[in-house]
This record gives C-alpha cells, structure tokens and sequence, in this order.
C-alpha cells in the first residue's frame, strides 16, 4: 500500500470513529473526542486536495468546502433539530458560495432560494409548531449511528481521492469535466485562462448569459424532465389540497354533529323534565 | 479587487447613512401628520445649533450604541446572538447587485455603479437574500423563549413565505420582457423603448407593490411585531444594539424594496429627454441619472412612509387570504397577459406604445373588477371558521 492510500485508510477511520461518538444517542458521548478526530480526519483529506489555480480561489474552496462540510456534520449532530436546520441552512449557503465559485450564479442563487428559503423555512415552522415544549426523546436519537458514520466519511473521502487523482496526472486532466477547469479560470481573472477554458467546453458557465443559455439546454434538451418534474409537482399539489378538503369535511361532519347533539340536549332534557 | 472594495465600502457608509437619517424622516413624517413638531432640537454636537433636528441620528446612534448589552437569562444564547447578526447580513449583502446608477465614464473603460457587475442572476440574488431575512425573524422569535416574540416569528414566517409567490409573480413578468435577470439589463431596456414596465404591465406593478410591502413588513402588513397585539413581536426581548440591527435591517429592507420597484417598474435611472439611453455617456449624464435614480427611491420611500400612517393593519387571515386569493391568481394573469404580448406581438412595445398602455390597463381594470365581484376576501371568512381550519 502507497503513502497516500494508507492516509486515506486513516482518514477514513479516524473520521467515522469521531462522527460516531459525535452522533446523538443515549447516555453520556465524547464529543469533544469526537469533534477533535472529525477535525483531523476532515484535514488529513483536505491535505490531499491539489492546487486548483492561484491562492485566493484556492483558499476560497477550502474555506468554503470546510464551513460545508463541518455544517453537514453538524446538522446530523445536534440534538436540538432547530440547530440542525440552521447548521443545515449553514451547509446550503456553503454549497451555494462553491457554485458560485465555480461561476455557476444562478444554481448557486436557486439553491438558497429553494433550499434555504422555502424548504428550510417550512420545515423550521413546522418544528417550531409541533413541539415547543421540546421533543421526544427518541427523536433525539440517530439511528444505524455506526453504519452510517461510516458511510458518510467513505464517501467524502472516496469522492475526494477520486477527484484528486485525477487532477494529478496529467493525461487524465484533459478529460476533466469542464467545471473544474473553469474554477482556475474565475478563481484567477485571467482572460489567458479564461479562453483556455473556453476552448474546454467551459464557455456555457463563464458566458455572460448564461442563465439564458442554461434556460434554453433545460427546456430544449431535457423537456422531457421537466415536464414530468412538472406533472411529479402538480400531483402533489393536488394531493395536498384533496388531503386538506377531506380532513376538513371530516371534521365539519363531527363539528355539525356535535352542534346538532348540543342544540338537542336541552329539548331532550325538558321533555324529561316534563 | 481595490474597485470592489472601495464600493463596497462606499455602498455600506452610504447605506447605514441613509438608514439614520430615514428614521429621522420617519419620526418627522409622523409628527407631521399626528400634528406634532417632532424631533427638532439636536443640531451640531457640542454647540447651541439646531438645524432642525439633523443631528438627531447621531444621538440616536450613540444612545443606542452606549446601551447595556442585556441578555435575558431565559433565552436560547447562541440563537439569541445570531438571530440579529443573520437579518443585518441579508439585507447588508442584498446591494451587491443593485444598480445605484448607470456608468461613470473614464479613460480606462466605464465604471459601473453596481458592486457585483458582472453578476448574471441579480434578480433570483436578491430574492435569495429576502429568503435569508426570514431566518433573523423566525430565530429571534423562538430564541427569545417568549410567547409575544414566538407568535411574532411565527406570523412572520407564514407572511414571508406567502408573499414571496407574488413577489416571485411579480418579477417573471419583468424578466420576460427584459429577457434577462440582470437589474441592468432590465433599466436598459425601459431606457431604450422609454416604456417603464408600470406602463406595460400595470397588474404586475400593482401585485409587486403590495408583495414588496408585505416582505419589507411596512404597515399595513407589519403583523410581526404589532405594537398593539405582540408588545413588540419577535424582537420584544432585544434591546441596545442587537435591537438597532433589528430596526437598521427593517429600513433596509424597506430601501431594498424601494429600489426594486423603482428599478423594475419606474425605469430606474431613465427619465424622458433628461438622461439618454445609450452606454457612451458623459459625466454629467451619470450624475444626473444617478440623481434621478435616488430622486424615484426618496419618493417611493415617501410614499411607504405614508401609507403606514394611512392604513390600518390587517388582521392575520385577511392578510393570508389576501395573499393566497387575491394577488396570486392577480400574478398569475398578469404573467399570461405579459406572455402573451411578448410571443404574439414582440415588437409592439417600441410600435406602439400607447395602445400597449391602453391595452393592458384596460386588462387590469378588468382583472381588478372581476377580482372585487369574486370577493374572496367576504365576510364568509371570520375567524373562528379559520382557526377550526388551521387546527
């Protein structure tokens, strides 16, 4: 085994060993061991992440991808679920500066629209809503923590590896998907870079209309998507509200019925009386 | 990269500026209709000079600054903290895309007076950021541990996401006439046909109007922190500065808006015969549209100021059903209207632009018409039947 698989091995360990004792169960937790070995398995990884253009977009990308990926640790972590959704909030606005980063404005912007402004807000309502006097305790609770400890950090640390190596050899780098290619040439500003991803198939990212061009691919190319994304959306839609007219006459039935029982008690009871 | 932060420098001073000395507008204005004087006496520091009052921000903000940082001890601290932090950043990140001129001329290439220039989705940003603005009212609300502050954030929460549909409505309808989502694609191409989009598409203008009040929380739409209901809805447990973040993010909300209708819908820096259209420009040209940009903000800001001492407030089912019933089914019209107009008569617009005002109008009248002999806002909806509904 080389070095740097042996690091990853480790990583990979030490990572899914601190995400377990940092997942909510019963009884007492190491957190701060676990924080501490998440930590340094999340830096072993990222020591692996090779130069992406010049320093400033560079230390952009590890910035932002940590605040992601701490945040998405945290949101799994919390016992409180209104701070997980706000670590969760945290994790999308982190998601959006990496598209931006990599000049794809408006997934970046639709991301916290859609997510963070109306997902996550309806969720947190809905917490907030259900139970303000706290929650259960078996909400509190993580499920399958071991199993899924590892599950999360095996993919961030294949994805990582996977990534890496490519970026690494030379030969492969011309086959790169034109993003990454596209993160040196926004991340510097030089227009010598810049054409240099364009004749990569970078151009539909940095053009200046490219939420133009992205709305012409979506309903040119994947219609057919979008349409039954659009009928998926529209049946929910109907559901919830014949979901709603039942409930409600469901109730209107009981609440009539009630009425009608109340109006005749007192009769009842008189023509007793009488 | 020293452009940008010389903007953006300059944009923040200017802003906060603005924000001290709308408040004292504000106290004005109430005091003009209420048949008051107002705050009148605070002129330069340290002397006898009163200057009507203009020095009062400045007093307000060293006041607010020297307060006591209090924190109750009932409180969710950490959410207690961000809460305040969260809505200052929205509303502050907010005027990285807004346009606040046209383009100042030099030798090395026009300057453009927007932070984020090259920015293509501005629209969906700012709209992004109002999104953000919520999470400050709902955890202010539920980190203050409080019932006044709970039911504020929640009444908030509910309002927000209601009225974004329309606000969303709303801007669709832009877009398809100007064909793209940058605020200065969008003042271009009113400058250029010299057709404001409140001419073209009247409805749209009527259902953005209200949805931007009811997002900034202007009177009539200010559920959230009723005075009367709510003591001070979600920030009754803020005091001292994280209060005045409270209070500097509202009025930048309000500018915020402000500036999206006028940029939207008023043709933002472009006034008939006084500011051109084109890019080649001299400097007195980009002065004086910056100074007609800044001339539509003052009046429509005017206007929020007295419609809240104008209006009385909504009550909370009627505000919902407003939103619901009345301005979506309104936006939506709107947009077919618009659609329809940008795919069966393109150029109609530069052509013809009386019968397009006209036309549309006309439509409006006749939606709003329909809209008023529908009623869905009748007496059937009391609110006992809506709270057996909610339950």
């Amino acid at each position: 085994m080389s070095s740097e698989s042996l690091l990853y091995a480790a990583a990979t360990v030490l990572g899914a060993v601190g995400m377990w004792l940092l997942l909510p169960r019963p009884g007492e937790r190491l957190r701060w061991g676990g924080a501490a070995m998440s930590v340094v398995a999340l830096g072993l990884i990222l020591s692996q992440i090779s130069p992406l253009g010049d320093m400033l977009s560079q230390s952009m990308f590890v910035v932002l991808g940590s605040v992601t990926v701490i945040a998405a640790a945290a949101a799994v972590t919390f016992r409180n679920p209104v701070y997980c959704a706000i670590w969760f909030a945290m994790m999308l606005l982190g998601t959006a500066g990496l598209f931006l980063l990599q000049g794809a404005h408006f997934l970046g912007v639709a991301t916290i629209v859609v997510y963070a402004g109306a997902i996550l807000v309806t969720l947190l309502f809905v917490l907030m809503l259900a139970n303000p006097r706290g929650n259960a305790p078996y909400d509190r609770l993580s499920w399958e923590g071991p199993l899924s400890a590892t599950a999360g950090i095996v993919l961030v640390g294949m994805l990582t590896m996977t990534l890496s190596s490519v970026l690494k050899s030379p030969t492969l780098a011309d086959d790169l998907p034109s993003a990454l290619l596209t993160a040196q040439a926004v991340g510097s500003g030089n227009s010598d870079t810049e054409q240099a991803a364009a004749r990569n198939g970078g151009q539909d990212i940095l053009s200046e209309h490219h939420s133009a061009s992205l709305g012409g691919r979506m309903f040119s190319a994947h219609l057919v998507s979008i349409e039954v994304a659009g009928v998926l959306l529209f049946a929910a839609l109907v559901g919830a509200v014949a979901i709603i007219a039942h409930s409600r006459s469901v109730r209107s039935d009981k609440q009539t019925l009630a009425g009608k029982q109340a109006m005749q008690t007192p009769s009842t009871n008189g023509r007793a009386g009488a | 990269m020293l452009e940008a932060l010389i903007k953006i420098v300059v944009v923040i001073g200017a802003i906060m500026t603005a924000v001290a000395y709308f408040v004292l507008l504000e106290r004005k204005i109430a005091a003009w209709v209420q048949d008051r004087k107002g705050p009148n006496r605070v002129g330069l520091p340290l002397t006898k000079v009163r200057l009507f009052g203009l020095g009062q921000p400045l007093a307000d903000g060293v006041k607010m600054m020297l307060k006591e940082e209090y924190i109750p001890g009932h409180v969710d601290k950490a959410l207690y903290v961000l809460a305040p932090i969260s809505i200052l950043a929205a509303a502050l990140a907010t005027f990285a895309v807004i346009p606040f001129g046209s383009v100042w001329p030099t030798d090395g290439g026009p300057i453009e007076f927007v932070v984020a220039p090259g920015f293509d989705a501005g629209l969906i940003y700012v709209f992004a950021l109002s999104g953000i603005a919520v999470y400050g009212v709902i955890l202010g609300g539920w980190a203050s541990n409080n019932k006044y502050s709970f039911l504020g954030g929640l009444r908030s929460s509910a309002q927000l996401i209601a009225y974004e549909i329309p606000l969303s409505l709303g801007i669709l309808g832009i877009v398809l006439t100007a064909g793209s989502l940058k605020l200065d694609a969008v003042i271009t191409q009113q400058a250029e046909t010299g057709m404001w989009n409140a001419f073209v598409q009247p409805l749209g203008f009527i259902v953005f109007l209200v949805a931007a009040t009811a997002e900034a929380g202007r009177m009539p739409f200010d559920l959230p922190e009723a005075e009367q209901e709510l003591i001070g809805g979600f920030h009754t447990e803020y005091s001292g500065m994280k209060l005045t973040m409270y209070a500097a993010a509202e009025f930048m909300h309000m500018i915020t808006a402000s500036f999206l209708i006028v940029i939207l819908f008023l043709g933002g820096w472009h006034f008939w015969g006084l500011t051109g259209s084109g890019d080649q420009i001299t400097w007195v040209t980009a002065l004086i549209r910056v100074g007609v940009l800044c001339g539509k903000i003052f009046l429509v800001i005017l206007g929020f100021m007295l419609v809240r001492w104008t209006l009385p407030r909504f009550r909370f089912d009627q505000l919902m059903a407003l939103a619901w019933k009345v301005m979506l089914p309104l936006g939506m019209v709107n947009l077919v209207l618009v659609a329809a107009m940008v795919e069966y008569f393109p150029g109609a617009i530069v052509d013809r632009p009386l019968i397009v005002f006209l036309g549309m109008s006309g439509l409006t009248l006749v939606s709003l018409v329909s809209m008023a002999i529908l009623a869905p806002l009748g007496s059937k909806q009391q609110p006992s039947t809506l709270d057996a509904e909610m339950t």
